[in-house]
C-alpha cells in the first residue's frame, strides 16, 4: 500500500479523474491560465523531505528555492516534451510506465484481503492442492533382482502363495534384506514416495486392506505387500489449511489480476502484428 | 484521443481500488488459532532419526545482486514454489518443474547489496534517494545491454574494489527485501510436510578466494528480522562472522549456523593454518570457535567437488570427481601446495594434528552438498539441469558450455573454467525424525547429515566397539545401532583394550536413479611418526566381484553408458550394498577418522544430455558418463589421553 501511494501515475491517474470531476461540479480552477505551473505547499514539502533523505538535514532556504526553480524547469520541460511527443519512440520511458502500470496491478492484487467464502471455494475448487495425503500401515516382503535374475516373477508368485491368505502371519524374516522396514505404521502416501519411489506408492494405495498382494514394482526390485489399514485421502477443512489455501489463493489471484488488466487494456485495441516476409534467400542457403 | 485513454485507464484504476476497500470489510470474523497438539513423526516409541530428507541449503534468486542483474528474475516465493514441488516459469520463460519435490530449502541471497536488482526493478525509494542507487538504477533502466553491463559493473566495483557498501548509509533497500525474504520462508514452511529455513550468503572472497558462509536460522521471521544480514561489506573475516552470530543469539534468543563452501577455489585459505586476518597459527580458541560456528561444510556443488583431491590422494581412483583446480576469482592461479588446504579429506586428516596439538580440532565438520544455483531452480539431476546462472539456462546457445566462470581476472588463459564443467551437484540428506525447522536443524547441528552429488541414495552407518556381523540382521537394526554405537557425525573414544572400532554399513540406490558400485570406508589417521595418512576401504561391491586382501576392488563395475541416447542400464551395480567391517589396522593410541563413500554405477552427465537433446557437440574433454556419490559426515575416534 505504501508503494502505491508513492507511485505518481496512481496519483496522475486519481488526480486527473478527481479534476475531471471536480471541473464538471466546481470548475474551481477554471480561472487559472491553462498553461500554469502550480507548485503547492505539498510538493514544496515533498521536495524538501526528499532533499533532507540524501543530506541528512533540512535544506536551507536558498537551497530550498533552487529545489523549486528546479521542479519548475523539469514541469515546463516535461510537458513541452510529451507536447513534441518526445515520449512516443522511447524504449526508456514506455518501459518504465510499462512497469509503472504493472506495480499498480500487482499492489492492488496484494491489497485485497480473502472473505472466508472465498477462501473456502478456493479450496473447493481446488481440492488436488490441498488434500491430505492418503496413510497407509502395511508391511512389505522385497525380494532383489540382482539376487533372483530371471526368476524373480515366479519366485514373487510362490512366496505370495506361501503366505496365502494369512493376515496374522509373520512375513518379517521372508524375503531379501534392503534398507527398509517390513512394516510402516501411518504413514503418508508422499513418505511412502520418498521411500520407495511414486510409482509404488501409487500403486499400493490402490490395495484391498487386508490381504498378501502383488509382486508390486518399485525403483529396487519386487515387494509383497500387506495393507494393514488405509486412511483415505480427505479434504480438509479451512481451518486446519487456512494460511495454505489463502498463501494460493493470493498467489492465483495476483496472476489473474495482472492476466485480466492486460485483457481488459486490450480489449480496446484492435491488434495488428505484421510479421515480416519471410527471407527466401537465406532459407535456401 | 490519447487523453480519452488515459481517463480510462484511471478508471480501470480507480474501479479496482473501490472493488479493493469495499472487500477489505469483509474478512472480520477470522477464528483463534487451532491450540491442537499436532505431532509430525509416527512411532513415539522411537526416539531416533529414522527418515533421511533431502534438501538444499544454498539456493539464490533475483534478490543476489550477482542473479539478478544476470537475468534471474525469480523471487524467493518463485524458488520456494518450484522447491516444493509446484511448475513456475524459468527466468528464460521455460515451464520448470523438477522431477521431485525437495524436503527442505534454505533460500541463501547474497547479503552484499540484498535486493538491489528487484530493487531497480521497482524503482524502489530508499534505493533512489541516494546517488549510487540512482546513477545505478539509471543505467539499467536504460535498457541497454551497455547500461546493464555497466551497472554491474559498478555493483563488481564496489564489491569486490572498493569493497565499502555504497548504500552504508541507506540500510532501508536492505531492509526491505531481507524482511520479503523472510516472509516468504515463513509462508511457505509446512512443519511436516516442507521446510523454508531463513538464511542468506555472507559473500567474503579477499583477493576473489572463496570464504563464503551460508547462515541457516533455526528459528522464524520474529527473530530473523530484528537484525540486517552481515556482509562482506562488513567484514570478510570468518572470525567477525562468529561474534557477529553469537550476538544474534544473545540479542534474540535464536539459533545459527554457517556452512563453508567451495575451499576448491580459495587458494588455501578455506581451510588455512594461520588467522585471515592476523595471520596468527590456529589456536585452542580458534578450533572451540570454527567447531561451536561451522559444524558443517558443503562438499560438492555447481562450482565442483571438494572431497578429495586426485594429486592429494593418487590411489584412489574416485578422486578425480568434477574437479575445480585452476584457479579461483581472482588473479592468482591455484598451485599445488594449497591443495591440502582446501579439500575435505586434507583438512580432516590435518584436523587430527592440530587436536593432537591444541587439544580441539578446528576441522571437524560433518558433509552436506547442495547446489549454489542462481537460477532460483534447485535442479540436481543430471537430466534436467538448469545451469549456474540464468544465461545458462537449457538452449543450444554455445554460451551453455563455453560462458568463462572462473579466471576471467587470471592472466593465463589456460586456467579458464568454462559452464560445462560446472556440476548439477548436490543435495543435503539428513537423518532425522520430523520435517520441521527444529528436527533438520537440529541433526544438522550433530552432523548427522551426509553429501550427495544430487542422487538421493540413502546410507546408514554405526560405529562401536561390539558389533557384529549378525547385526546386520537384525529387524531392529536402527535403534541396536544406536544403542550400541554412534551415527555418522558422532564420536568414538575409550578404546575397550584389544578391541578395534566396528562399523554397519547400509547403502541403498536411489529408488528413481542408478544401481549402486560400491560403498567403501575413507579412514585417516595421525600416525606414531606425528604424520597423517590415509586409506580407502571396499566395504561391499556390486555383482558378485571379490575385495582382495588389500581391502580392495580393482575391478572396476562397467559402463553402460549410451552416449548417443543419454541412456544407461541397471543390468549392472546392486540395489543395495551392506557391510559388517572392522579396522584391521587400528591403533588404540592414534586418532584416525571414518567416513563412508557410496558409489553409484556409471550414467550419463548432464551435457551428454545436453548433446541429445540440443544436437550440440560434447565439450572436449566432458566425460559422457560420471559416478555420482554419497559422502557420509565422519565418524572420529579419539584416544583417551
Amino acid at each position: 500500500m505504501k508503494r502505491l501511494l508513492k507511485e505518481p501515475l496512481l496519483h496522475f491517474l486519481l488526480l486527473g479523474a478527481g479534476l475531471f470531476a471536480a471541473s464538471s461540479f466546481l470548475s474551481t480552477r477554471d480561472e487559472l491560465p491553462r498553461d500554469a505551473i502550480v507548485v503547492s505547499a505539498g510538493k514544496i514539502e515533498h521536495l524538501s523531505a526528499l532533499y533532507e533523505r540524501t543530506w541528512q538535514r533540512p535544506p536551507t532556504a536558498q537551497e530550498l528555492e533552487g529545489l523549486i526553480n528546479d521542479f519548475i524547469r523539469e514541469e515546463a520541460a516535461y510537458r513541452e516534451g510529451m507536447a513534441f511527443g518526445l515520449d512516443r519512440d522511447d524504449t526508456i520511458i514506455r518501459r518504465r510506465i510499462r512497469q509503472k502500470l504493472d506495480f499498480i496491478a500487482e499492489d492492488i492484487a496484494g491489497l485485497v484481503e480473502p472473505s472466508d467464502d472465498e477462501l473456502a471455494a478456493y479450496l473447493e475448487t481446488h481440492p488436488d492442492d490441498f488434500r491430505v495425503d492418503p496413510r497407509l500401515t502395511f508391511r512389505q516382503v522385497y525380494l532383489n533382482p540382482d539376487q533372483h535374475g530371471e526368476s524373480i516373477e515366479a519366485d514373487a508368485r510362490d512366496l505370495l502363495s506361501t503366505l496365502g491368505g494369512d493376515a496374522a502371519i509373520d512375513a518379517s524374516s521372508l524375503g531379501d534384506r534392503i534398507m527398509l522396514e517390513h512394516d510402516y505404521r501411518d504413514v503418508s502416501m508422499r513418505e511412502v514416495a520418498s521411500l520407495f519411489g511414486e510409482q509404488f506408492a501409487i500403486a499400493i494405495v490402490e490395495l484391498d486392506p487386508g490381504s498378501w498382494e502383488g509382486p508390486i514394482e518399485s525403483g529396487y526390485g519386487l515387494h509383497l505387500v500387506m495393507i494393514d489399514e488405509r486412511t483415505d485421502a480427505r479434504l480438509p477443512e479451512l481451518d486446519e489449511v487456512r494460511d495454505q489455501v489463502r498463501r494460493e489463493w493470493e498467489h492465483v489471484r495476483r496472476l489473474e489480476m495482472t492476466e485480466a488488466f492486460y485483457r481488459e487494456m486490450l480489449d480496446r485495441y484492435e491488434i495488428v502484428v505484421e510479421w515480416p516476409e519471410p527471407d527466401t534467400k537465406e532459407r535456401d542457403s | 484521443m490519447s487523453s480519452m485513454k488515459c481517463l480510462q485507464s484511471a478508471i480501470i484504476a480507480i474501479a479496482i481500488v473501490v472493488t479493493v476497500l469495499s472487500e477489505t470489510v469483509t474478512a472480520q470474523d477470522v477464528p483463534p488459532p487451532s491450540e491442537k497438539k499436532i505431532t509430525y513423526s509416527p512411532y513415539p516409541e522411537q526416539t531416533f532419526p529414522n527418515r533421511v530428507y533431502f534438501g538444499d541449503t544454498h539456493l539464490h534468486t533475483g534478490y543476489s545482486t550477482d542473479a539478478g542483474m544476470v537475468g534471474c528474475i525469480l523471487t524467493p516465493e518463485d524458488a520456494l514454489r518450484v522447491s516444493r514441488g509446484e511448475e513456475i516459469t524459468s527466468s528464460h520463460g521455460l515451464p520448470v518443474k523438477l522431477p521431485r519435490p525437495l524436503d527442505f530449502v534454505v533460500i541463501t541471497d547474497h547479503a552484499e547489496n540484498l535486493g538491489l536488482s528487484p530493487a531497480i526493478a521497482e524503482s524502489n525509494a530508499d534505493l533512489l534517494s541516494n546517488a549510487w542507487g540512482k546513477k545505478i538504477h539509471d543505467l539499467v533502466k536504460l535498457g541497454t545491454v551497455d547500461g546493464q553491463r555497466m551497472a554491474f559493473d559498478m555493483w563488481v566495483e564496489a564489491m569486490m574494489m572498493d569493497r565499502k557498501d555504497p548504500l552504508k548509509k541507506f540500510p532501508e533497500m536492505g531492509r526491505t527485501f531481507w524482511k520479503r525474504s523472510t516472509a516468504a520462508a515463513e509462508k511457505y514452511n509446512e512443519p511436516g510436510l516442507f521446510t523454508a529455513f531463513i538464511g542468506f550468503e555472507w559473500t567474503s572472497a579477499p583477493d576473489g578466494n572463496n570464504l563464503h558462509r551460508n547462515v541457516i536460522f533455526r528459528g522464524g521471521k520474529d527473530k530473523a528480522d530484528q537484525i540486517i544480514p552481515i556482509s562482506a561489506y562488513d567484514t570478510d573475516d570468518p572470525e567477525k562472522l562468529w561474534e557477529w552470530m553469537a550476538d544474534y543469539e544473545r540479542k534474540t534468543g535464536g539459533q545459527l549456523m554457517a556452512i563453508a563452501h567451495n575451499g576448491n577455489i580459495s587458494n588455501g585459505l578455506m581451510f588455512d593454518d594461520v588467522t585471515l586476518t592476523s595471520k596468527k597459527p590456529l589456536d585452542r580458541d580458534y578450533a572451540e570457535r570454527r567447531m561451536r560456528w561451522e559444524p558443517l561444510y558443503e562438499v560438492t556443488q555447481i562450482k565442483g567437488d571438494g572431497e578429495a583431491h586426485p594429486a592429494l590422494s593418487p590411489n584412489d581412483e574416485f578422486a578425480d570427481f568434477e574437479t575445480w583446480d585452476e584457479a579461483t576469482f581472482g588473479p592468482v592461479s591455484t598451485t599445488p601446495d594449497m591443495l591440502p588446504r582446501e579439500y575435505a579429506r586434507s583438512a580432516y586428516k590435518r584436523g587430527l594434528a592440530y587436536e593432537q596439538k591444541l587439544g580441539v580440532n578446528p576441522f571437524k565438520f560433518g558433509m552436506i552438498g547442495s547446489t549454489d544455483s542462481h537460477t532460483g531452480l534447485p535442479t540436481t539431476q543430471e537430466d534436467s539441469f538448469f545451469g549456474k546462472v540464468s544465461l545458462l539456462e537449457p538452449s543450444a546457445d554455445p554460451i551453455r558450455f563455453e560462458e568463462v566462470i572462473i579466471g576471467r581476472t587470471n592472466p593465463d588463459p589456460t586456467k579458464k573454467i568454462r559452464a560445462w564443467r560446472t556440476s548439477a551437484s548436490g543435495l543435503a540428506a539428513v537423518w532425522s525424525r520430523e520435517n520441521t525447522r527444529e528436527a533438520i536443524w537440529d541433526a544438522m547441528a550433530r552432523k548427522e547429515v551426509y553429501a550427495t552429488s544430487g542422487t538421493r541414495l540413502k546410507v546408514r552407518v554405526f560405529a562401536g566397539w561390539d558389533f557384529e556381523a549378525s547385526d546386520l540382521d537384525r529387524s531392529d537394526f536402527a535403534e541396536h545401532g544406536y544403542d550400541n554405537g554412534v551415527p555418522m557425525g558422532g564420536d568414538l573414544s575409550s578404546a575397550p583394550r584389544g578391541k578395534a572400532p566396528s562399523f554397519l554399513v547400509r547403502a541403498v540406490k536411489d529408488p528413481d536413479g542408478a544401481d549402486l558400485d560400491r560403498v567403501q570406508i575413507i579412514k585417516g589417521w595421525l600416525g606414531a611418526d606425528g604424520e597423517t595418512h590415509e586409506q580407502i576401504y571396499d566395504l561391499a561391491v556390486s555383482d558378485g566381484r571379490r575385495i582382495g586382501a588389500d581391502g580392495r576392488c580393482r575391478k572396476s563395475v562397467g559402463n553402460t553408458v549410451n552416449a548417443e541416447e543419454a541412456t544407461y542400464s541397471n543390468s549392472i551395480g546392486d540395489p543395495y550394498l551392506e557391510a559388517f567391517w572392522q579396522d584391521p589396522d587400528f591403533e588404540a593410541n592414534q586418532r584416525a577418522f571414518y567416513y563412508v563413500r557410496v558409489i553409484e554405477i556409471p550414467t550419463p552427465r548432464w551435457t551428454t544430455f545436453d548433446a541429445k537433446v540440443f544436437g550440440v557437440e560434447l565439450p572436449e574433454g566432458a566425460p559422457v558418463s560420471i559416478q555420482e556419490r554419497a559422502y557420509t559426515s565422519p565418524i572420529w575416534y579419539t584416544p583417551d589421553n
